[in-house]
């Protein structure tokens, strides 16, 4: 059984403060902060997983390292790049996300969406073929730049 | 003694040629096992916000798989002997022992995404913090200094 203690606490804290305004104004924004920080390492986890990816696919692709495994990086991407998008819904800004994430979701979103389709095709073309299939597909699967040099500032 | 001065530097040049070539080998398949395990760490980060409740568990089925996954190539990350980054030689010389590990943590987390394909996430989150034994690994066989 998970206890999911923060929202009770939560909830108790504002059973307590409930008639204190001064309390419950002292109190939330704290709160706010650390949650947009949580969101913030959220979607940083999975951007850093895609990058780990696409870094070791590349290797394969390179002959670098054996690529026997391709798929499994490839399915592991693909299922990453499904819930990207998820990670950016909060309107948090901060982390490397430039604030046109949000200003421009549209584009945003339908550049993510994009994203999940064509790795969900290189995965299923490294699971047939591997990635002597794969490997040629994946400069057009994976448009990362096209996205980041609009939406992500490397400067942070 | 010309010609014997060229046959020296051809055959230096020789022995040198695998030296050269091996290195670089060698910090690709650090690089590749260092993706393998980042990968592990950030699932597992993603995971750990989700059991406290810091962010919403939505996608709990798909970053267990992606645990999972890479779970299951861990250990063939490391079957290369090429010490460096941040695993001890231990790795190597006590290799039964380190491949047990990994095999233990590979079935628990596939363990872990089936009861979450089949019973559900909830059911799935409470396997997390039994599944994830990194620390008494790491404690043995990395050296988080390098």
């Amino acid at each position: 059984m998970i206890q999911r203690s923060r929202n009770s606490t939560a909830a108790r804290l504002t059973m307590t403060f409930a008639g204190a305004a001064l309390a419950a104004v002292t109190i939330l924004p704290g709160k706010a902060l650390a949650d947009d920080q949580d969101v913030i390492d959220y979607r940083q986890h999975a951007m850093k997983t895609m990058g780990e990816q696409v870094a070791a696919m590349a290797m394969m692709a390179e002959n670098k390292v054996p690529g026997d495994n391709f798929a499994v990086h490839a399915q592991i991407l693909a299922d990453v790049a499904a819930m990207a998008k998820s990670a950016f819904t909060p309107k948090v800004v901060g982390g490397k996300a430039k604030a046109e994430v949000w200003a421009n979701w549209d584009d945003f979103a339908k550049r993510l969406d994009a994203l999940a389709a064509s790795t969900a095709d290189l995965a299923k073309t490294a699971q047939q073929g591997g990635v002597a299939a794969a490997a040629p597909k994946m400069q057009a699967a994976l448009t990362c730049k096209g996205c980041h040099d609009t939406y992500r500032d490397d400067k942070k | 003694m010309r010609g014997t001065k060229a046959s020296v530097l051809l055959a230096m040049a020789v022995l040198m040629m695998p030296i050269a070539g091996r290195a670089a080998d060698d910090k690709d398949v650090i690089e590749y096992r260092q993706h393998v395990m980042k990968t592990l760490n950030e699932q597992s980060a993603e995971l750990g916000l989700i059991l406290s409740t810091a962010v919403p568990g939505d996608n709990v089925v798909s970053h267990i798989d992606a645990l999972a996954l890479a779970a299951s190539i861990s250990l063939k990350a490391f079957v290369p002997k090429v010490q460096g980054g941040e695993a001890k030689p231990d790795v190597w010389a006590n290799w039964p022992d380190f491949q047990k590990r990994m095999k233990e943590f590979a079935a628990k987390t596939a363990e872990m995404s089936k009861v979450a394909h089949e019973q559900g996430p909830d059911q799935a989150l409470g396997l997390v913090i039994p599944a994830l034994s990194c620390k008494s690994c790491h404690d043995v066989y990395r050296s988080e200094k390098k």
